[in-house]
């Protein structure tokens, strides 16, 4: 059976790269009502749920049951 | 609003992902109870979050932030008590029938406790209901899409049913019940930035008390007069219509959520899956509920945000997209509609799904063929997942001509089940109910509710066949319909079950309660047993209450 884990992890993480490269290199990428720079600290949230998720299926995967 | 092509590339790698688990779980279908059931082989937590999110569709996403706006925090109620005692129920007293009895659907239980008309009848309105239901939430995605983005209205509808479609046709339940999960971490993730971005720019939850109307920061508090809350409910109303006969009839008795559980792994995960869940729905408010709040206190600022207006008044429908717009940049944007399109998604695989099982083992096989290979139910399985994607087409673009029928089916919908949580109560605790009782109860039950919604008005609507009361606001008088068409049903089945003769206690070991074995998980863990769990789940429930008073 597919672990969900890993799909799901590698979907955020793919995600959160997509939007940390964008907080990164076009940072002047605002919206109106904020000055934070969203896209970076939502991806690097997401880029790191998505590495928890890798993890978890990694380890998983390492234990036999 | 205006997507950049990173917005685009976000949306396309959602896609994939979705269409890959897809198309990897299409191994895995072998016989139409792979297809149809998950062949209980999916472990709890995925269980669990797929539970929740299967009643997360779009049209809860959009229309609980807008009633956080218009209603405030009594908007938490259909979280808290309209979701969570009923969850505890369902997984301590509930579950242990549906399981045990190896009943393929809701509605066959019905019948192997009672008979095939009860059955049929159920089976029948719960395949019209989620055809239905899908079309209309397929109807508002594609009306807001077009609002928001200017997208062509055919367009959407149809990419974004075809995804489903490929999706739910490769892999069956599993793969609906996979991606429901996906999209539920991506809902969460997706919003969960605009609601502490929302609150934080208003200062805080001070910032909100200070401009916002006192009676729109409390849940229970302005209960006692009608008049006096933003809901135009009373207690009573709200207690007995909401926190039990919709929300048990709903939770308890809807094949779209309950066949989530079913396809669990065992008894015991089965059971704990209504409670699991009942977790991150208590969670769901902080990020669907507060936005709308934060929204409301947020155009009282005049930092350039104001809710939406429509034909004169507030389109709050419309607060959950342009909050979006204020505080999303291109990228995050790009997250924030693919979680709406993913709402979208998980709400119409369930409808999907659910329907394909109703009508291939309820409808099909007992009444059209009997004894077939189940090879050819797996076709039939397939071939009706391609129907009822068609039929959900169909409705919405019926629900898009006729916008005015589709606010009476909704109406309807939202009180036709209403008496059947009456039918399960009596007949899974008290072994007297016989067939007929059932039967009766439940189809006058229905007709209760109907003759209500027709003899009462409120907010101007309702009433087509005489005026007898006038309520309130509409949400009390859905509350008190439920009231009306449980009772009814509740005491018809009560009477007519007295009347006949009894079924034999040996037809009906597993089905009801006392003739049946509850399997007790000895030298399990505390959290792997349901009783605990309830307890634990039970008291975080109160202690939100308590908060949100």
């Amino acid at each position: 059976m597919l672990d969900l884990r890993i799909p799901s992890g590698w979907f955020f993480a793919l995600l959160g790269a997509i939007l940390v490269a964008m907080g990164i290199f076009a940072p002047e990428t605002r919206a109106a009502l904020t000055e934070a720079n969203v896209n970076l600290y939502c991806g690097a949230g997401m880029l790191a749920f998505g590495a928890f998720m890798l993890i978890l299926a990694h380890l998983a995967a390492r234990k036999p049951r | 609003m205006q997507l950049a092509p990173v917005d685009y590339l976000i949306l396309a790698t959602y896609f994939a992902f979705v269409l890959g688990i897809g198309w990897i779980l299409r191994k895995k279908i072998s016989t139409s109870g792979d297809f149809l059931l998950s062949g209980h082989a999916v472990p709890v937590w995925i269980t669990s979050l797929a539970f929740i999110a299967a009643n997360l569709g779009a049209q809860e996403l959009i229309g609980m932030s807008a009633s956080g706006a218009k209603y405030g925090m009594m908007t938490v109620h259909f979280y808290l008590i309209g979701a969570v005692p009923a969850l505890i129920f369902m997984g301590l007293f509930m579950m242990p029938f549906y399981y045990g009895s190896k009943a393929r659907s809701v509605p066959e239980y019905l019948k192997m406790r009672f008979d095939e008309k009860t059955r049929t009848f159920n089976a029948c309105t719960f395949a019209v209901m989620t055809v239905f239901s899908s079309g209309i939430s397929m109807y508002a995605l594609g009306l807001l899409l077009q609002l928001v983005l200017g997208w062509n209205f055919s367009t959407s509808v149809l990419v974004s049913a075809a995804v489903v479609l490929i999706y739910t046709f490769l892999g069956g339940l599993t793969s609906a019940i996979y991606n429901e999960v996906l999209q539920f971490l991506l809902i969460v993730l997706g919003f969960a930035p605009l609601s502490i971005m929302a609150v934080i720019k208003v200062g805080g939850w001070a910032g909100i008390q200070a401009r916002v109307a006192p009676k729109m920061l409390h849940a229970w508090t302005y209960l006692g007069n009608a008049k006096e809350n933003s809901m135009g409910v009373d207690l009573f109303g709200l207690v007995g219509g909401l926190g039990f006969v919709l929300a048990f009839g709903y939770w308890c008795t809807n094949f779209l959520v309950v066949q989530r559980a079913m396809a669990a792994r065992n008894m015991s995960d089965a059971r704990r899956t209504p409670m699991i869940g009942a977790l991150p729905k208590m969670f769901l408010p902080f990020v669907v509920v507060l936005p709308g709040l934060a929204a409301l206190a947020l155009s009282q600022m005049g930092v350039g945000y104001s809710i939406p207006i429509k034909d004169g008044g507030p389109d709050y429908n419309q607060v959950l997209t342009t909050l979006m717009a204020k505080f999303y940049p291109a990228g995050m944007l790009g997250v924030g509609l693919t979680a709406l399109m993913a709402s979208f998604m998980s709400g119409m695989a369930g409808n999907v799904t659910a329907f394909n099982t109703v009508w291939t083992y309820d409808i099909y096989q007992s009444h059209i063929r009997k004894n077939a290979p189940d090879r050819h139910y797996l076709t039939v399985g397939r071939i009706t997942t391609v129907a009822g994607v068609l039929l959900s087409i169909a409705a919405a673009y019926y629900a898009r001509r006729y916008s005015n029928i589709m606010d009476l089916l909704q109406l309807v919908f939202g009180v036709v089940n209403a008496p059947l949580f009456a039918t399960f109560v009596l007949g899974m605790f008290w072994k007297r109910t016989t067939a007929n009782g059932a039967f009766t109860g439940l189809i006058t039950g229905t007709s209760a509710a109907v003759a209500t919604l027709c003899l009462t008005v409120a907010e101007g609507k309702g009433g087509w066949l005489g005026n007898v009361h006038e309520f309130s606001s509409a949400m009390a008088q859905n509350f008190w319909i439920a009231m009306v068409a449980w009772t009814t049903c509740f005491v018809v089945t009560l009477v007519i079950s007295l009347m006949g003769k009894p079924r034999p206690d040996s037809e009906m070991e597993g089905l009801v309660y006392g003739l049946t074995k509850i399997p007790r998980d000895e030298g399990a863990r505390w959290y792997q047993r349901p009783v605990p769990l309830a307890v634990v789940v039970g008291i975080i429930f109160i202690a939100f209450n308590i908060w949100f008073r």
